[in-house]
């Protein structure tokens, strides 16, 4: 058969294999410099880890205090990671020998953050384990590791609407607090409403620091409201009871669409899931922070009986396999922590996949609400410890700790 | 101290078909990835009520529900299940018209463009298609599909795999084969003939390889188009989370090892070659062979270092160009494909239809081009009822971005989104904007991080004339570092795409089975 690019000439092909090897002695014998553009931004935005210490601390409230933390270059960290506001540090704690971690959100500007500071803000939670150690044991000059900045709750300019009602509640006022600053700074364009949940004026947190942003900027505004006034709380601006849909209009634009930003404990969730159905907001106006992990599975409606107590969860971490026994109303996560595993985390609320972790044998209970595993996931048994409650004895494969 | 049959370094695509290779046969197998999850860039990632594909446009070798393609019988062989999705288009190019064409109209959009080429799948349905919008190129087009029928027929023949120099003494009664890899894509369309018109829309897809018409060699170009035009492409139905979960199981079901957010820090040498690895930095691992998935160039400067790196090795990493970066918008949508008015899978959006001008627009973000995939017109309820998911993908090189700093970077990737995002309504004479319910936006640092290649590459090298398929798939023994470790994936012959990765991979698992089995293992 005729070629029908005959005209096209065959000599070209020796050298071809000749001039590869030829091109290849052009090259430079030094080594490659393993860095660019793109790695260096990557590297910035997400260290792996970020060893900090702790510069001041501020106190709150009785039960919560707010930590500067600064670089330690001594470990090896020139440089905070930047940040959208909104975003939170997974804080790695050593308590009592065992590994344990925890998320906060930063609740600083992130333009602090390029003059080498960061503040974390907790608040004590009854019982908990590593809030309480963390207001009693840390002080200025403590070492501390965290995360890099991490998490999907911030303003994003091409889905939300021009204008955001956050709802706080509680120690769900940090993310806000950076955000209104982010606001004031230029670093973020958007206005932002605040409408802040509080016991009594006393538990209000960051009253003054939130009143200054807002003399600073018309973009930022805060609204407080008290479900337990005191006598003396008898500030005009301050509303009663609880934040209702009615309240939420009052605030909103009335000529413009408005997205809700809503962070705060389990509770205030549940609560505001009715409120909000009667604003009728599309979906995408209304975006939640998950705040924690879920404790107690047995009130869940959907939870089983016939549980046992304890189950056995073999875990298999690379190349060392271990049994431990363990509370089937801790998470799968809990459970090893407890027994001194450390385990891949960073949200411990399901959502960033971090622990993504083989189901070998045996059963798990995933609130549904909480199940945010990929569908493949789901075929081929992989789940999230950090919100998996054994129902049986178990046998898991799990990453390294990172 | 225990020692493995084979390391496999790094779970993309390449490492994960090396490693089910290697423990289907029988060998220890330990495989190690430092992200949580297999793929690399096979995977998935959920936001609000969206999963989204991060990064296969289109597979091909998935072949129709009749016919085995190479990449659905690889995954046959290894006993893994997929729940494939074939496609019944190619691609939609649209160019919208510039100042002055005489030759622009307004097209069922309502947008005055200069071409909108709708290809249909088949040889004879794409050619008469070509024929339709610039007349004379249907015989040029069925030509080109002849010439990459017959260099397949080759392939074949020479029982393409390991025997290289089977290939090598065969050429000379290939001389079709000499002549496209010695000429450029717009040389070899000159040659048959094909109207200029015609050759742009021909050469869409060069943004898949990341080389443009004057620069890529024709041959492989060929085997693309031939490859994407013959059945058409596929999809597996729940991303590419479920392909690379899906392999993930045939190598734990025949013994082997995957350790997950274990990074290999350094190699172990011993006399002159590698003899282990590292694991997050304090832990040693040895082995007979190594595979590795990750980046030459970042094995060199990262693993091995000056003093063992051997120096063609370095002189090649020097010598060669990263290929293409991409930047990919994962769009949510409130709305369905109809009621946004997105009618294809897969529309290339550039302000030229030709190539050369195309890869000269992206060495910047300018909103020149711009590819639109809805994923719902493949699989139809990959998203709730009432919604649909696209994503949005442009290519860069190298540095683009050297002058953001970290606290730009947020800003940055929302002008760049922005770009694209108006880029796409105005071509397609559609509203994107107010129904965007989720979004991330992933440049080359994101994509850095999660591959941790050169410049986030995911192409490896740049297949320049001189280092394209033919040469590499020849010189492929020559170019491996040591006996004992061998590079896979998108750096090595084949280059970029997820099935010439996968068959690199089974390749280098071939190359050490055969060594091991020769060692009397
Ligand atoms: C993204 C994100 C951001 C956050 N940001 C902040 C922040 O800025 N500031 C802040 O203060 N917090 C923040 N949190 C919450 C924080 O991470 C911790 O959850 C909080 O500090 C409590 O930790 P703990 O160890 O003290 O309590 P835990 O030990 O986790 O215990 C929590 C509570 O659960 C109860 N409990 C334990 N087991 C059970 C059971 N079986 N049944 C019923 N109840 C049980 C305990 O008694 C205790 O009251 C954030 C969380 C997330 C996910
Ligand atoms: S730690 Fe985030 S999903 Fe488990």
């Amino acid at each position: 058969m005729s070629s029908p690019i005959k005209s096209l000439t065959v000599k070209k092909f020796p050298s071809l294999l000749s001039g590869r090897q030829k091109k290849f002695k052009t090259g430079s014998t030094e080594l490659p410099s393993g860095t660019d553009s793109a790695r260096e931004l990557a590297r910035a935005l997400h260290p792996d880890f970020q060893y900090l210490t702790v510069a001041e601390v501020i106190e709150r409230a009785p039960d919560c205090k707010s930590f500067r933390l600064i670089p330690d270059s001594n470990r090896g960290t020139k440089k905070l990671a930047y940040f959208a506001a909104g975003k939170y540090l997974t804080v790695f704690e050593n308590i009592n020998g065992l590994q344990v971690t925890r998320a906060y959100s930063i609740s600083s500007s992130p333009k602090d953050s390029l003059d080498g500071k960061y503040e974390l803000t907790v608040k004590g939670v009854e019982g908990g384990a590593v809030s309480n150690y963390i207001l009693i044991n840390w002080t200025p000059g403590t070492e501390v590791k965290v995360s890099a900045p991490a998490g999907n709750f911030e303003y994003q300019p091409l889905r939300d609407a021009k204008t955001v009602i956050g709802l706080a509640g509680g120690s769900g006022i940090t993310p806000f607090v950076s955000m209104a600053n982010a606001v004031a700074d230029g670093d973020e364009d958007f206005n932002l409403i605040l409408i802040y949940g509080s016991r009594n004026e006393d538990s209000i947190l960051f009253k003054d620091e939130l009143d200054k942003i807002a003399a600073k900027t018309n973009k930022f505004k805060v609204v407080h409201v008290l479900s337990e006034p005191n006598n003396s709380d008898s500030d005009p601006g301050f509303e009663k009871g609880f934040i209702t849909s009615e309240l939420i209009k009052k605030y909103a634009p009335f000529d413009e669409p408005y997205s809700i930003f809503i962070c705060g404990p389990q509770q205030m969730y549940n609560y505001l899931d009715n409120e909000l159905k009667s604003l009728g907001l599309e979906k995408k106006y209304i975006r939640r922070e998950t705040f924690g992990e879920v404790h107690n599975p047995a009130s869940f409606s959907d939870y089983p009986s016939d549980v046992p107590d304890t189950v056995n969860v073999t875990v298999t971490i690379c190349d060392e396999t271990k049994t431990v026994s363990g509370s089937t109303s801790d998470t799968v996560m809990q459970i090893l922590e407890k027994q001194g595993i450390a385990v891949p985390s960073r949200c411990r609320s399901g959502e960033c996949g971090f622990c993504h972790s083989h189901l070998i044998s045996g059963k798990v209970y995933i609130p549904e609400n909480l199940d945010y595993r990929r569908m493949a996931d789901k075929m081929y048994d992989c789940i999230h410890p950090c919100c998996a409650f054994p129902l049986t004895d178990i046998v898991i494969n799990v990453p390294a700790a990172k | 101290m225990k020692q493995y049959d084979v390391i496999v370094i790094g779970a993309g695509n390449g490492g994960l078909t090396a490693a089910a290779n290697c423990a289907k046969a029988g060998l220890s197998t330990l495989l190690l990835e430092r992200h949580n999850i297999p793929g690399g860039s096979a995977s998935s990632f959920v936001r609000g009520r969206f999963e989204f594909e991060p990064s296969l446009h289109e597979l091909s070798g998935v072949g129709k529900e009749d016919e085995v393609g190479s990449v659905s019988n690889m995954f046959h062989k290894l006993g893994a299940k997929i729940n494939w999705i074939t496609e019944n288009s190619t691609f939609r190019l649209v160019v919208p018209a510039k100042d002055g064409d005489k030759d622009a109209f307004i097209n069922d959009d309502g947008v005055l463009v200069s071409v909108d080429a709708r290809m249909p799948v088949g040889f004879e349905n794409f050619a008469k298609k070509l024929d339709e919008i610039v007349p004379g190129s249907y015989e040029p087009a069925m030509k080109a599909f002849g010439l990459s029928t017959r260099m397949y027929e080759a392939f074949d023949a020479l029982g393409e795999g390991d025997d290289f120099s089977g290939i090598f003494k065969a050429l000379p009664y290939f001389p079709d084969l000499m002549r496209m890899t010695t000429h450029t894509l717009n040389e070899g369309l000159d040659a048959l003939g094909m109207p200029k018109k015609a050759q742009d829309i021909f050469s869409t897809y060069w943004s898949y390889m990341g080389v443009p018409g004057a620069q890529f060699d024709f041959l492989y170009y060929l085997t693309v188009m031939h490859s994407y035009v013959m059945n058409g492409a596929g999809m597996p139905k729940y991303r590419s989370h479920e392909l690379s979960l899906s392999i993930d199981k045939v190598i734990r079901d025949n013994g082997g090892e995957i350790w997950y957010n274990s990074e290999v820090t350094s190699v172990i040498m011993k006399d002159g070659k590698p003899a282990g690895v590292v694991v997050n930095g304090d832990k040693e691992i040895y082995a007979k062979q190594f595979i590795c998935n990750a980046s030459p160039d970042f094995v060199w400067s990262d693993l091995i270092g000056k003093k063992d790196a051997p120096e063609k090795q370095l002189r090649m990493s020097n010598a060669r160009k990263t290929a293409a970066s991409l930047t990919t918008v994962y769009l949510g949508m409130n709305k369905t494909k109809e009621e946004l008015g997105i009618k294809d899978y897969s529309v290339f959006i550039a302000n030229s239809a030709n190539s050369d001008e195309q890869f000269a627009g992206s060495q910047n973000y300018d909103g020149n081009y711009c590819i639109i995939n809805c994923l719902n017109h493949v699989i139809p309820d990959c998203t709730p009822p009432g919604t649909s998911m696209l994503f949005l993908t442009t290519i860069t090189f190298d540095d683009v971005m050297k002058d953001v700093r970290p606290q730009d970077y947020k800003k940055y990737k929302n002008k760049v989104a922005k770009l694209m995002i108006e880029q796409c309504e105005k071509a397609l004479n559609i509203k994107i904007q107010p129904y965007i319910e989720e979004i991330e936006i992933a440049l080359p640092p994101t994509f850095s991080r999660y591959l941790n290649t050169p410049y986030g590459t995911p192409y490896g090298y740049r297949l320049e004339m001189w280092d394209s398929m033919i040469p590499r798939t020849i010189q492929f023994a020559q170019d491996q570092p040591y006996d004992n470790f061998i590079f896979c994936g998108a750096s090595q012959e084949r280059g970029d795409g997820y099935g010439c990765a996968y068959h690199s991979g089974e390749k280098a698992a071939n190359i050490v089975i055969k060594s091991l089995s020769k060692e009397g293992k």
